[in-house]
């Protein structure tokens, strides 16, 4: 990252730290066509999470953590238990917990109180009018509500909440009933930005933004522009700007002198400005930070950015305080805001009214409390503020889960199962995604010779891949990796000249259609186009809404029937391909020593080191939706946002080399010579399995192959049923025909918000030999990695595994832990109203903030818990590899993951908190035993808890 | 055949309303909302029998069924006050067929999208009683015999799309943007009443029957008349200079913009001039207008759409090109061409509106397109930059347009003034007492 402070002077002055300060904490979200979940408060990760959650919300204006009400719901559907509560406050309050407050009220029934039971609101007025009209704590107990209200006439009372403090011109007017400036400061904003952003969605771009913003714009408005109305001044300071090219510092500060905004407050005042449309400003400085990522666009800078703003907001504030007869000033200003209103009497009454119901108060003694006593009550509440209750339930809610979880574990292990004796018919490796749980789930109970891995989605191979229609390559790996190898696509001889004639028609196809579809935006050729276009867009959009899938079937099949996808082949190996490095000067291809090491690496990563099935199938995933800005979000997260088929084909490809083969048995591991690797890639969204290059499957493994195509074709069907039963607007018990309709039917349709569900399940991860959770339903909410501790001598392949799991398993569980805590603030709201801008993301309706974050459709279902890692190691190991991997040791460390150890030999479990490891006594639980998944979740809408599944411990009915 | 036709206009203009009365009456009597499925089933029956009746009617009016039926058929009146009489009268003619044609495919298309592109949004039922009466709304638009009738179907589209546009209401832009909408639609209703009360005046009827005699009337009678129509028109169509609350309109879900925006409501305005082609004909003038007004409306939302970088802005202002073209067109005298334009081209936006989400996956698909600047090489650089600007700002319609109306705010401001402080003086004097 640039660091704002080098670039623009010392950190000293308040302009250049607000800068610096506002890189950090605006929302680091890139364009959205390539989606990288991570944390969305991965500025506070070096606080514990409870601390950088709530420094981020307040400053943010966010919700650190889900509501009361939402918690008081959770409770009473048994989702956190009475137990969960009282741990979680003993544990917070040690010893104190026993302190009397008043008579029969503990400290910690007076938090259990606060924190379950709602008497402690805002609302006064709303209270006033309830008790007035007899309803509320005037009916459930009128003598003590009575004595109440009278007590608290006597005083002493409760301080009332300070009322926020403006922070730049704008609140301040807001809080004087005047007009809210920032309505025409975002309109004029909005627009420019989305202009000079623009990476090629309008058909011009802005003039002269090669420049910069604060020079195009500038440029711009000294041409002689028209001032938005209750905002002139700004062409003449633009114009001023244009003529001497002010620097962008020099532009703010002029601005906040003009504004008298004292130095001292400098900094939070500029910061409150840069947050005031994030969205926006957060982009110009993403993009300015990763210039890669800003294709074909002009310079980014955020500086320049709120240079802009601030000669807009300067002259809007000072027209809008002129108006309302306020003084320009901003400490004047600040100081004229009227105070918070006192607290309504009956607030505090409500209170003392349940806390005494809970202590089991006689009414007399009520009205008998001493003033002392009063305010030790008063004390008490104030120690245990509204965040402080939620931050306790959110811990008695993961709390829940947690031991849900582990107690399973324990009774899985406890569980005698058969082995397996022979060799396994097949192995099926896919990615870490929790989204693959069902599927592998799905493989293994049809029946004990199928053995499913699970190892991070792009099988080793990082590369910068190119496929037969991309323009240019793009990187298939985590984000943190830059690849050193291009990898292409190319049709094979027999298929070139087809391959180069369909090229021309394809080209030609898609010029037409951009053609086509700019000229019915224009006027002339618009015109002409509409008659034409207008009677095929009623028969298309009948075919697109009323038969989604058999429409787009139609189509891909005619396309199919003329025009065939060549066949083609993977520039793997170096040495076989013409070029050797590509024109960005990366090596085309794999050198042979290379490709050893990639697939020695992720056999040992797995475990998969021995016992060798005739057919080992690689999948990776991504997902395919229409209408949906956030499809990327849905795709690998281990290759970048995309999808991981190319890995999977080109770890196939490799695997299957005979001279490959020889090294990697020179590394000690001994692939059979009639073991064959097939590559292919799963659709999450339409649960497609499509795989790749059979030709090189030997004749020998037809029958075989044929049987690990039937077995995969049941699998995804039932990947398909345990789907759809979230959602809601499918019937529950599809067959699983019916079922794998449905979610086809929803990737094809137009009008589908919900394409699928995408990682809104996610709550644990388990890394360790599969035999662990084998047999376990785990309802596709674990991050399933595989790894054998036997083979790992000194924790080098854990340290690996963890250092790539750790931060993406993170991101993805925070990401959507902030997005579904506050789906308005941290998430980008509901998806209906989502108007895609310069390609780069979405904003609300005509003119608004660009919304980043997830959309409540992808997070409604979610359980905002922070991730359970649970790790097949000793506590020794795990604590080896936080002291080699500074970003896992931050999140363990921290709290942002919770870790719990699993001894590789005795399954003694350990949770790690409070800066070490605390062993943890699984409750004896029988889990319930079902035959077959579906009959576990099948009739069930919400999460289930874990069962076993007889058919995938090798039970028979 | 009579009693047929009276049943298959019924039809089309009712069902719809109904099925809205329905679902309206369920949440009233229920006090809380029906499910989802209820909605659909009761608004898919509506929307059916609407669209069944429409087209029952072009089967009847064609002659498919017996002899044709064409001109107006009466159901009484509808009200009347002294010697004003408002009749119910219904209109079947190649205009009103293809409108209601046009509305009832339109509409029913868009509500089986919404059906699930709305599924599990708290405003579900609300979108599907407000989808009721819009469609009511153009059916009665399409068959009305009168303008008293024609302005009551006009007022429930104007009603329902100010109310889509603020859909939204738990914030402030949607509400911004939709009373700008609702008070533009009732300024240039003004018109529209003024016209109707003066046909009645100088004609002594409503129906669209005696605008034949338009022709009869002395020049200034019919330009008075035709331009406070054309006024009506311009609002409802957003044409210059009533254009700023078109691109707000985006602010509802994408299907009712789809539908209102690029299908049938935009072209409601260009529908009135269609209808009262005869006045508007005797009127010169106001042709002359007509051509200028659409003809710069078209060039202006041309110019805009060109540099909007949001998909649904872009195709608002592409859409508003058209319907600025169709209102010159209709202006020249080529009203056949203009309707078959308008038919083609509401069916193309609807269908480009409801793949507006899609724009980032064909981009990827299709990759990325030349990029060019603003009118480089065509403008001198000084001009490139003064009309990229009056293009993102849209020539400041809006700001014009509120500093118009500033006095009446004003005014308005004092009034309310005046109001608490009287009201302040009248209740103290009684708390006194």
């Amino acid at each position: 990252m640039q660091d704002g402070a080098a670039v623009n002077g010392p950190a000293t002055d308040p302009i250049a730290a607000a800068l610096e300060r506002a890189h950090h904490v605006l929302p680091d979200q890139g364009p959205i066509g390539v989606f990288i979940h991570h944390n969305t408060l991965h500025a506070y990760q070096h606080l514990t999470f409870h601390d950088g959650v709530q420094a981020g919300a307040s400053l943010l204006g966010a919700r650190p953590y889900p509501e009361l009400e939402t918690f008081r719901a959770w409770h009473a559907s048994g989702r956190i238990a009475d137990d969960d509560v009282a741990a979680a406050i003993a544990e917070h309050l040690g010893s104190a917990a026993k302190d009397p407050i008043i008579p029969g009220l503990s400290r910690a029934l007076l938090w259990r109180t606060l924190m379950l039971e709602p008497v402690d609101l805002s609302d006064g007025a709303g209270l006033r009018f309830l008790a007035a009209t007899g309803e509320g704590p005037a009916r459930s107990d009128a003598p003590r509500w009575t004595a109440a209200l009278e007590r608290i006439g006597r005083g002493p009372r409760r301080m009332p909440e300070p009322a926020p403090l403006p922070k730049r011109h704008r609140d301040a007017l807001v809080a004087h009933g005047a007009a809210d400036t920032d309505v025409l400061v975002h309109a004029e904003l909005v627009r420019l930005s989305a202009g000079f952003l623009d990476q090629g969605q309008a058909r011009d771009a802005m003039p002269g933004r090669g420049r910069g913003f604060l020079a195009a714009v500038s440029a711009l408005y000294a041409s002689g522009a028209r001032p938005p109305r209750g905002c002139e001044g700004v062409v003449a300071d633009f114009a001023h700007i244009a003529g001497d090219d002010r620097p962008a510092l020099v532009v703010i500060r002029e601005a906040l002198d003009a504004l008298d905004v004292p130095a001292s407050a400098r900094e939070e005042y500029l910061l409150a400005v840069a947050l005031s449309l994030r969205g926006w400003a957060g982009m110009f400085g993403r993009l300015e930070r990763h210039p890669d990522e800003n294709v074909g666009g002009p310079p980014c800078s955020l500086a320049e950015y709120l240079a802009v703003r601030m000669v807009f907001e300067r002259r809007a504030v000072a027209a809008a305080c002129a108006r309302a007869g306020l003084p320009l000033a901003w400490s004047n200003l600040r100081a004229s805001v009227p105070a918070s209103a006192p607290r309504a009497p009956e607030l505090d009454a409500l209170l003392l009214w349940g806390l005494t119901r809970a202590a089991g108060l006689a009414v007399e003694e009520v009205a008998a409390l001493t003033d002392a006593a009063l305010a030790r009550v008063w004390s008490a509440v104030e120690s245990c503020d509204d965040v402080t209750r939620r931050a306790l339930l959110l811990e008695a809610y993961e709390r829940h889960y947690r031991h849900e979880v582990l107690d399973a574990l324990a009774a899985r292990r406890a569980r005698p199962t058969p082995d397996f004796v022979g060799r396994r018919a097949a192995q099926v490796v896919f990615c870490i995604d929790e989204r693959e749980e069902s599927i592998r789930r799905a493989i293994e109970e049809q029946g004990p010779e199928y053995e499913t891995f699970g190892v991070a989605g792009f099988f080793g191979v990082a590369i910068d891949y190119q496929g037969l229609y991309d323009p240019v390559p793009a990187a298939h790996c985590p984000v943190v990796v830059v690849p050193q190898h291009e990898v292409h696509e190319a049709p094979v001889e027999s298929d070139a000249r087809w391959a180069q004639m369909r090229r021309r028609l394809r080209d030609g196809w898609h010029a037409l259609e951009r053609q086509v579809g700019r000229g019915s935006r224009t006027l002339g050729l618009g015109a002409g186009l509409t008659f034409v276009l207008g009677p095929l867009a009623a028969a298309a959009s009948a075919g697109r809404v009323m038969a989604p899938r058999r429409s787009l079937r139609l189509r891909d099949r005619i396309a199919q029937r003329f025009a065939p996808r060549p066949r083609t082949k993977l520039s793997a190996l170096r040495e076989e391909w013409a070029r050797t490095h590509s024109e960005r000067g990366k090596p085309i291809g794999f050198a042979l020593e290379e490709m050893v090491e990639r697939v020695t690496g992720v056999l040992r990563s797995i475990g998969m080191v021995r016992d060798f099935a005739p057919l080992v199938v690689v999948l990776g995933h991504g997902s395919t939706s229409l209408n949906n800005p956030h499809e990327s979000a849905h795709d690998c997260g281990a290759c970048g946002g995309r999808r991981g088929g190319a890995n999977a084909r080109l770890f196939a490809e490799i695997a299957n080399r005979a001279d490959v083969r020889t090294g990697v048995a020179a590394r000690g591991i001994v692939i059979p010579d009639d073991t064959v690797f097939v590559g292919g890639l799963h659709d999450t969204a339409d649960d497609t399995i499509q795989l790749f290059d059979l030709g090189a499957i030997p004749a020998s493994h037809e029958a075989r192959f044929e049987a690990v195509c039937v077995v995969l074709e049941q699998a995804r069907r039932e990947s398909a049923r345990e789907r759809a039963r979230r959602f809601d607007d499918a019937p529950l018990g599809l067959t699983p025909e019916e079922a794998l309709a449905h979610v086809e039917d929803r990737a094809s349709h137009l009008a589908q918000p919900r394409p699928e569900y995408g990682h809104c399940t996610n709550a644990s991860a388990v890394v360790g030999r599969r035999a662990l959770t084998r047999g376990l339903h785990l309802d596709r909410r674990a991050f399933l990695i595989s790894y054998d501790p036997s083979i790992d001598e000194g924790a080098a392949i854990l340290e690996r595994i963890l250092a790539a799991v750790g931060p993406v398993g993170a991101g993805i569980s925070l990401e959507y832990y902030f997005s579904s805590v506050d789906v308005e603030t941290f998430g980008c709201g509901t998806k209906l109203p989502h108007n895609v801008t310069g390609l780069i993301g979405v904003m609300n309706g005509h003119q608004g903030d660009l919304r980043t974050g997830l959309p409540l459709q992808m997070v409604e279902l979610h359980e905002p818990m922070r991730l359970l890692l649970i790790v097949e190691a000793t506590p020794e190991s795990l604590l080896a590899v936080a002291g080699r991997q500074p970003e896992v040791a931050e999140l363990v460390v921290n709290r942002w993951v919770q870790l719990v150890s699993v001894d590789p030999r005795t399954g003694a479990m350990q949770e790690f908190r409070g800066g070490g490891f605390v062993p943890y006594v699984p409750a004896p639980r029988a889990l319930p035993e079902v035959q077959r998944s579906v009959e576990w979740h099948g009739r069930r809408r919400d999460f289930v808890p874990p069962a076993f599944v007889r058919a995938g411990l090798g039970l028979d009915a | 055949m009579p009693e047929s036709i009276t049943l298959a206009l019924a039809a089309a203009v009712l069902a719809p309303m109904a099925a809205a009365l329905v679902v309206g009456a369920r949440v009233l009597l229920a006090g809380s909302l029906p499910g989802e499925r209820f909605v659909r089933t009761v608004m898919g029956w509506g929307l059916s029998l609407s669209a069944l009746g429409a087209v029952a009617t072009l089967a009847l009016w064609r002659g498919w069924l017996g002899p044709a039926v064409s001109g107006d058929i009466e159901y009484g009146s509808w009200l009347r006050i002294g010697s004003y009489v408002i009749p119910a009268v219904a209109r079947v003619d190649d205009l009103a067929v293809a409108l209601s044609m046009l509305g009832a495919w339109l509409t029913w298309l868009v509500a089986r999208f919404s059906g699930t592109y709305l599924h599990k949004e708290p405003g579900f039922t609300r979108f599907f009683v407000l989808l009721g009466f819009f469609a009511a709304g153009v059916q009665l638009v399409a068959y009305a015999g009168a303008l008293d009738l024609f302005f009551a179907g006009w007022e429930l589209i104007g009603i329902s799309s100010a109310l889509f546009i603020g859909f939204f209401h738990e914030r402030d832009e949607p509400m911004r943007s939709s009373v700008r909408a609702f008070a533009t639609y009732r300024l240039c209703d003004a018109g529209f009443l003024m016209a109707m009360v003066s046909v009645h005046e100088v004609l002594g009827s409503t129906r669209f029957t005696v605008l034949g005699l338009a022709n009869t009337l002395p020049v200034w009678e019919t330009t008075t008349i035709a331009a406070l129509f054309f006024v009506a028109a311009m609002g409802k169509s957003a044409l210059l200079p009533f254009s700023g609350w078109l691109p707000r309109a985006m602010e509802g879900p994408t299907p009712s913009s789809a539908l209102f925006y690029g299908g049938i409501s935009v072209h409601m305005g260009l529908f009135l001039l269609l209808r009262i082609w005869p006045m508007l004909d005797a009127a010169p003038a106001v042709e002359l207008a007509g051509v200028i007004i659409g003809s710069a409306t078209a060039v202006y939302a041309a110019a805009v759409a060109r540099i909007h970088p949001d998909a649904k802005g872009a195709l608002a202002h592409a859409t508003l090109a058209q319907v600025g073209l169709i209102a010159a067109e209709i202006c020249l005298g080529l009203t056949t061409l203009a309707m078959v334009h308008i038919a083609s081209h509401a069916m193309l936006r609807v269908f480009q509106y409801l793949r507006a989400p899609n724009a980032i996956h064909d981009a990827h698909r299709l990759g990325h397109a030349p990029h060019p600047v603003h009118a480089e090489g065509v403008l001198p650089s000084r001009f490139e930059a003064r009309s990229y600007l009056a293009a993102l700002h849209r020539l400041r319609l809006e700001d014009r347009l509120d500093a118009l109306v500033a006095p009446v705010v004003w005014l308005a401001r004092g009034l309310d003034w005046l109001d608490v402080r009287l009201r302040q003086a009248l209740s103290t004097e009684r708390d006194a007492r």
